[in-house]
This record gives structure tokens, sequence and C-alpha cells, in this order.
């Protein structure tokens, strides 16, 4: 492109038209047709400069006298139209770089607001994601209020049903003894011995089921936490083996229970919760190897202890039946059991990762079906 | 960027009047129009607006030939002052060989003064020129006036830039402005000199290239000491 400030040629200021009329005006004012062109058509041309510059050569004419002031004619002409021509030229030019200018802006501003549009929805979306978070906490915060509810009212009715199940359980007993007694002094007919027999079975069961709620009032009086003592140092191996010795009696020594225990320092934590949670870990792992009824005697629990990374961690794995996937989510749900009604509270899993939640710890739990459940639990050194 | 053409043996150097409007850039160019009489003079473009603001710039062409033949010659632009009409400064300043800065020495257009040179400062940057190395003057003009800044202040001033000291100028009545071009001139050919061996391959000297492209028309001894 040319640029505004370029020496203008003799075609950048006359169109050919434009120079024909000037050549029929000049030959109107000469006594001889004068010709101008660009190009040196002899050696009596002479030059018509503008600005320093030769831009045409003029011909013809009568005499040099006559070409000369044809030639200061056109070059006065020159200079208005070179005056436009430049002015032109210029206007054009810095039009298109304004014109440059303002695309470049508006593409600028096009990128912009694409930026602020992405960001908006961006936003949108996090207010969605903050808002779906806030939903989930307060439906959280909703059920764990209604669990302390829950866990209130069955403190109270534990704590209301306690001393009852301890008189019917004592009175059960005695009662037993005296039908034994009863049972001697009755003529000894077939009718009489089946009644006694019958009697003291129905007394049998009456003992056991007052056992079986005596048991579960005692877990929820840990779960709802109402006889917390204070925490002490606590010898994890030490609690380890108790509860160990607990669930083996409760199974009449049946189990077979590996211990792997580590030196462990001695931790501060609430002693009867943890024992109560180990308890239930290894009577959960029982449970397990003892439904696998074809396998039974293969059933093993593997106790291990271990200090890694500042905290003490205890495994407690079996080979038994394992967690069904469906199942998994559940498993720490307060209240929720696989076992038959009446076997189990639900509470044994739920109370066990409350008490280790409680310790600074965590809890997790790793199992498949038919082929085992294995817990870890972390625990602090503190 | 100077113009050269070897197949002309043309050399073309375009010097730009910059400065805040009204301060006389116009005036600095007629002045030299009339009182220069170099060996080529060109005719004074002004594109003539009303309220004779300059609304597209004027231009004068001067020019000499080297014993080489070589055709040198001089663009000398001014810009419109205007706020508004930048991107036709921008236009006319792309491919500066050198700035002549018109400034007004009026105390309350000191502010307008600093504006324009750093719109100058911006607009080099914009079209690819140093401000540092561009051969550049600056001319504090309308002396004559009541209320312009004292010289000692404006020198002082100025003291640590590159274009100390400055040209003091009275446009109107032709002071100063031959001197400001001749400062101009000088600079200017340490630049081309630099880039287009005018000693070594046409002959012509700093001092040769200051006098001819100069040379006053009522001969006066030059001012200005170099």
């Amino acid at each position: 492109m040319l640029n505004f400030e370029d020496d203008p040629t003799l075609a950048d200021l006359l169109n050919s038209d434009q120079l024909v009329r000037l050549n029929d005006c000049l030959a109107a004012l000469c006594t001889e047709p004068v010709t101008l062109g660009s190009t040196r058509p002899d050696t009596h041309a002479i030059p018509v400069e503008f600005n320093l510059e030769t831009v045409a050569w003029l011909s013809g004419g009568r005499d040099d006298q006559e070409r000369q002031a044809a030639a200061g004619l056109v070059s006065f002409l020159m200079m208005f139209i070179a005056k436009y021509r430049l002015a032109a030229n210029l206007h054009h030019d810095t039009t298109e770089a304004s014109y440059a200018e303002l695309q470049r802006q508006n593409e600028a501003l096009r990128a912009s607001e694409a930026r602020y549009r992405e960001l908006s929805d961006q936003l949108q979306q996090r207010v969605d994601e903050q808002v779906g978070v806030i939903h989930k906490t307060q439906q959280a915060l909703y059920e764990s209020a209604r669990l302390r509810s829950v866990g209130q009212l069955a403190a109270g009715v534990a704590h209301e049903i306690n001393n009852p199940i301890g008189f019917i359980s004592s009175n059960l007993r005695v009662a037993r003894d005296y039908v034994k007694e009863m049972q001697t002094m009755l003529p000894d007919t077939s009718d009489n011995q089946e009644l006694a027999t019958d009697f003291t079975d129905l007394l049998n069961e009456s003992i056991e089921g007052a056992g079986r709620i005596a048991d579960i009032v005692s877990d929820l009086k840990t779960f709802s936490s109402i006889d917390q003592a204070d925490y002490t140092r606590c010898n994890i191996n030490a609690l380890l083996t108790s509860a160990i010795h607990l669930v083996q009696t409760e199974y009449d020594h049946q189990l077979h229970i590996m211990e792997q225990p580590s030196e462990l320092p001695d931790i501060s934590g609430h002693p009867s919760r943890l024992s109560q949670t180990f308890f239930n870990l290894l009577d959960n792992a029982a449970q397990a190897i003892r439904s696998e009824e074809n396998s039974r005697d293969n059933g093993r629990i593997l106790v291990k202890t271990l200090e890694q990374d500042g905290a003490i961690q205890v495994i407690i794995q079996d080979n038994g039946c394992g967690i069904p996937e469906a199942n998994r989510s559940r498993v720490f749900d307060a209240f929720y059991s696989s076992r038959p009604v009446g076997s189990g509270t639900g509470l044994g899993l739920t109370v066990a990762q409350d008490t280790v939640r409680a310790h600074g710890g965590r809890l997790q739990l790793h199992s498949r079906e038919d082929t085992g459940t294995r817990v870890t639990l972390t625990l602090p050194i503190n | 960027m100077p113009d050269f053409s070897p197949r002309d043996n043309k050399l073309a150097l375009k010097v730009v009047f910059y400065g805040p409007a009204l301060s006389g850039k116009t005036t600095n160019l007629m002045q030299l129009h009339s009182l220069l009489n170099p060996e080529r003079k060109g005719e004074l473009m002004v594109l003539e607006t009303r309220d004779d603001r300059t609304l597209f710039f004027d231009m004068l062409p001067i020019g000499l030939r080297g014993s080489s033949g070589l055709d040198l010659r001089l663009k000398l632009y001014t810009v419109p002052g205007q706020v508004q009409h930048d991107s036709t400064r921008k236009a006319v300043l792309s491919r500066a060989d050198g700035v002549v800065f018109v400034a007004d020495s009026q105390a309350n257009q000191q502010e307008n003064n600093a504006t324009a040179f750093g719109n100058l400062e911006e607009n080099l940057e914009k079209v690819g020129l140093d401000i540092d190395t561009l051969p550049m003057v600056v001319q504090f003009n309308k002396r004559d006036l009541p209320g312009v800044v004292e010289e000692n202040e404006l020198q002082e001033r100025w003291a640590q830039t590159p274009w100390s000291p400055l040209v003091m100028a009275t446009a109107l009545h032709g002071d100063g402005v031959i001197d400001t071009f001749r400062i101009l001139l000088d600079r200017l050919y340490a630049a081309a000199d630099a880039e287009f061996r005018l000693e070594a391959d046409h002959d012509i000297s700093r001092q040769q290239f200051v006098e001819r492209l100069s040379r006053n028309s009522e001969n006066e001894a030059p001012r200005a000491e170099f």
C-alpha cells in the first residue's frame, strides 16, 4: 500500500481523464499544443517539479518560454492536488489504523466477556455445589440430633430397666431353685414330672431372655456414655487380652484367636470404652467365622498391634463370611444389624467408631464377602 | 526509519515537530520556510483548517546533492497538537529520524507540556522507536510572552536529561528557530552518518550537512555552538 508520505507520481495525482483535460486547457492557453507525460519524450521537454521531485515532463509548445510558463502553472496546480492527496491518504491511513485498533479492542472485550461469562458459570456451579454441601450437612445434623435424642431416650430407658431386670433375673434364678425343690416334694407321676420339667425350661428361657435384656442395656449405656469415667493411661495390649478372654468365655473357648502384639507405649484413653470397642469387634469377628458352618474349624481371628508413624494400630482380622457390598455402607449406622432379631443391638460398630473418633483416631474396615474382614484401628500416641 | 533507495541514490530523512496544542509547531515550520535558503527547497504544504489549527500536518521538503550524486532530502513535518488527533500524530511520527519537541514556556502550560511529552514517549514506543536514542531537540517557545517560566528553572529541570541544554525561542519573530534546527541537524547527522556513511561514501561532512541544510536567507552568522 502507498504510504501517505511517499512521493506521488503523476498517476497518483491525476487520473487519465483529468490529464487529458489539463492538456486541453494548457493547449488552449499556448500557441502550440503542449503535452504532459510521466516520461521524457524528447530533449526539449522540461521537468515539472513538485517538492523536489520531478513528477512529469512537459513537451510541445512554441518555445522554451511557453513551456516554462506552462510548467510553472502545472507545478502550482500540483501543490493543491498533492495537498488534497496527502490529507486524503493520511486520513485513510489513520482511519484504518483506528479501525484496526477498535477491532483489537473489540476482540479483547469479547475475550474478556467470555472469560467473565465462564467465571460466572463456574461461580454458579460452585454456589450449587456449596448449597448441596449445606443441604447434606443439614441432613446429617438433623440425623445426628435425632440419633442423640434416641440415644438419650435409650439411656433413660436403659437406666430405668436396669433395676427391674436385675431383680427379675435374680428372682427367676431363685424361682428355678424353688421349682427344683418343689419337684422332689410332688407325687412322682409322669404328669407332675413333665410339668415340673417344662416349668424349669420356661424359667431357664426367661433367665436367658433377662440376661439378653441386661446385655442390651449395658451396650446402650456404653453407647450413650452414661458412666463416663475420666481418661487414664491405657495399655492397649492388656485391654485387648482381657477383651479376648471375655469373648472366649462367651463362645466356650472354642475360638481360634492368634495374638501378635508388639511393644506399645501407654496412651491416654477411656479404658472401659476401648475394652467395649475391642470386645464388639472381636464379637463381630467371632460371629463371622461361626456363621460359616461348613468350615467352622478353619475359622481364625488374627489380633495384631503395632506402632507406626506416631500412632498405634490395632488390626482385628477374620477369615469369616465378610460383609456383602450392599450392606457395607450401612455397617456404621446405629441400630443396623445383619444378625437375627434379638441377637444384636446394631450398635457394635457404631460404638466402636464413636469411641475411636473420641480418641482422635480412625477406624477403617476392609471386607470381602466369603473371604473375611479386616478392621484397622488407628489411635494417636499422646 | 530513513528511506534510502540505492537505485535513485536518494536518501529521505524525516523530522517531526511534536508538542502540545498551540505551542508553535507550524510557526516554527513557516519560519524555517521563509528563513532557510538551502540548495533545494520545496513548497510549504500547510493544510489549513478553520481557526488555524493543524488538522492533519504541515510539511516542508528541503534537500541537497552530495558530490556522489546523492539526492539527500529532509522532510519536515508538524503533527496536530490537539489531544483528539492522536492517531494522526502516530501516523506522522512513524519512521521519524528526528524529533523537535516544541514546548510552551508559559507557566500555565507546563502540565500540557508534560502530557504531550508523555504522549510522545508513548507513541514512539508504539511505532517502534526509542526516545533515548532518537535524535531530538527540546525547544521552549514563546519567550516573548509575559508569565513564562524562567530559563534557569527550565534548564535546571531538564539538566539530567539527554536533551539538555534546552533551546529558548520566539518562533513568531524567528528567534531560536534556526538554532533549534541546526542542533537537530547536528544530532541527526551522527545517526545518518553511522548508517549511510555520508562522509565516506558521499563526501558530506558534519559541518557541510549542517551548513548546507540550514543556509540562512539573511546570511546571518550561526549562533549555535557545536
